[in-house]
C-alpha cells in the first residue's frame, strides 16, 4: 500500500471518477483541495479501494472537500471500496451526511 | 463512625443495587443507598456521622436520565467526592451533556469481558489510591510493554508499523485490530506532536503534517503492548496542555457534515474514545498529559453506538 496520498481522476460524460491512494492525513491537504475544482460532472465517485489509513485530519479535509463538491459544483457524490474499518470512521464522522456508500 | 475512606454507591432500586452487588462484594467499605429510599435524607444523615464520601458510585440506571439532581446532593453533602458512573454493557449509552454539566469524568461499561476482572473494581481501586491507569493494568501479567522516546514526527509511520507487527494472525479479527491499532497510534501521537505543544498565549506551536523535531527538553514517550487478547497502548507527552473540560466537550458525537473544525485534535478525541474500550487521559497541568487505553482483539461491536468508558483523571 503506497503512504503518499495521490489522486488518479478520470472523466466520463456524466461522471467524474476519482481513485485515493495512500494515507489520508494531514499531508492530503492540498491534492483535497484543489480536488473540487476537477469536478465538472453532476456524478462524482471517490474509490477508496487503494487507500490507506484515514486519520482525524484527513476527515476533516475529506469533508471539508466533500461539502465543496455538494455546494460549488451541486455534484452527488458516491464513495466505493470503503473497507470495514473507514465505513465504521465515516459513519461516526458524519461523512456519509455529504455522500453515499455505492452498494 | 465511618471511616474518611468511605466509598458511597447510589443505585436506582434495589433491582439494580442487586444487579452490580456481585462486584462490589470485592470492595470493602461501600456504603449502598437506593434512591428511592429518599437519598437527600440519607446523605445528610451519613454525613452528620461524620462520613466522608471520598469517591461516589452511581448507576447510569439512576444518573443522568431518571435523576439529574443526585450529583448536586451528593456534592452539597460531600464536595471533594470523586464520581465514577458504571453502567452494563447491555444498557444503552448514557448522553453525555449532563456529565459534562456535572464534571462526571469516570464511566466504565460492566461487565466486558472473562479473565481481566471488573472494570469497576479496578477503577475503585485507581480513584481511592488516585494513583494513575497503567497500560499493565489491562494486559495479562507478563507481556511486553514498548516503550519509545520519540526524537522526530519522522518516526510515526515506524512506530504504527511496530505495532501491527506485534499482532500475528491472518483472521478478520486480527487484521481489523492492526487496522484500530494503527489510527489509535496515529491520532495519539498527532496529538502529543502538534497537538499539545502550546506557546505562551496557549497557540499551538506546530501545525500538523508539518516535520517538526522535538524541542530541548521536550519528551513524547509512546508505550504499548498485546497480550494476544488485548492492545494497549498510551502517549505521553511533556506539556500537560489538554484541560478536562476540553476532552470531555470533543467527545460529543460530531456530525454536523462538512464542518471543518478548527481544533484537529477534537476529532481526534473522538475518534480515541469511540474505538477503545476503554479510553484514559491523565492530566498533570503543565507537566504531563497521558493519552491512552486499551482494545480488544475480540471487540467487534459498532464503536458509534456501543458504550465505551473513560477516565479523564487530573493530579498536581
Amino acid at each position: 500500500m503506497e503512504k503518499t496520498f495521490r489522486v488518479e481522476h478520470k472523466r466520463g460524460d456524466t461522471l467524474d471518477s476519482f481513485t485515493f491512494h495512500g494515507n489520508i492525513d494531514a499531508l492530503a491537504e492540498l491534492c483535497l483541495r484543489e480536488l473540487p475544482a476537477l469536478v465538472g460532472r453532476p456524478a462524482v465517485t471517490i474509490d477508496f479501494s487503494n487507500a490507506g489509513r484515514i486519520n482525524s485530519m484527513g476527515i476533516a479535509l475529506l469533508l471539508r472537500c466533500l461539502k465543496a463538491i455538494r455546494e460549488e459544483k451541486k455534484a452527488e457524490i458516491t464513495l466505493d471500496g470503503l473497507n470495514q474499518m473507514t465505513s465504521m470512521l465515516f459513519k461516526m464522522t458524519g461523512v456519509f451526511l455529504l455522500a453515499t456508500q455505492a452498494k | 463512625m465511618h471511616s474518611n475512606r468511605t466509598i458511597l454507591a447510589i443505585f436506582k432500586d434495589y433491582e439494580d443495587a442487586a444487579f452490580w452487588s456481585n462486584l462490589l462484594r470485592d470492595v470493602p467499605g461501600v456504603v449502598r443507598v437506593t434512591a428511592g429510599d429518599n437519598p437527600a435524607s440519607i446523605l445528610e444523615s451519613l454525613r452528620q456521622t461524620g462520613m466522608e464520601a471520598t469517591l461516589t458510585i452511581i448507576s447510569t440506571k439512576l444518573y443522568p436520565l431518571n435523576s439529574q439532581e443526585i450529583i448536586p446532593i451528593v456534592r452539597k453533602n460531600f464536595p471533594a467526592t470523586e464520581f465514577l458512573l458504571v453502567s452494563s454493557s447491555q444498557e444503552a449509552a448514557p448522553p453525555l451533556q449532563p456529565l459534562i454539566k456535572d464534571g462526571v469524568r469516570h464511566l466504565v461499561i460492566d461487565p466486558v469481558g472473562p479473565d481481566k476482572g471488573s472494570q469497576m473494581v479496578r477503577a475503585v481501586r485507581k480513584l481511592m489510591e488516585k494513583s494513575p491507569w497503567k497500560m499493565g493494568d489491562y494486559l495479562f501479567s507478563g507481556a511486553s510493554v514498548h516503550e519509545f522516546r520519540i526524537s522526530s514526527s519522522e518516526q510515526k509511520e515506524e512506530l504504527i508499523s511496530a505495532i501491527g507487527g506485534l499482532i500475528p494472525g491472518d483472521s478478520e479479527e486480527a487484521e481489523m485490530l492492526r487496522e484500530k491499532g494503527a489510527l489509535l497510534a496515529d491520532e495519539m501521537l498527532e496529538n502529543a506532536m502538534y497537538g499539545a505543544p502550546r506557546d505562551e498565549s496557549g497557540g499551538k506551536i506546530f501545525q500538523k503534517g508539518e516535520k517538526r523535531a522535538m524541542l530541548p527538553g521536550e519528551r513524547i514517550v509512546f508505550r504499548f503492548g498485546f497480550d494476544g487478547e488485548t492492545l494497549a497502548m498510551e502517549v505521553a507527552d511533556g506539556w500537560g496542555s489538554l484541560s478536562p473540560e476540553t476532552v470531555m466537550e470533543h467527545l460529543e458525537p460530531e456530525q454536523e457534515g462538512g464542518e471543518v473544525a478548527g481544533d484537529w485534535g477534537g476529532r481526534g478525541l473522538f475518534i480515541l474514545w469511540r474505538f477503545l474500550d476503554q479510553l484514559h487521559i491523565s492530566i498533570t497541568p503543565g507537566r504531563q498529559t497521558v493519552v491512552g487505553g486499551h482494545i480488544r482483539l475480540t471487540t467487534t461491536e459498532d464503536p458509534l453506538t456501543t458504550p465505551r468508558g473513560f477516565h479523564i483523571s487530573t493530579f498536581n
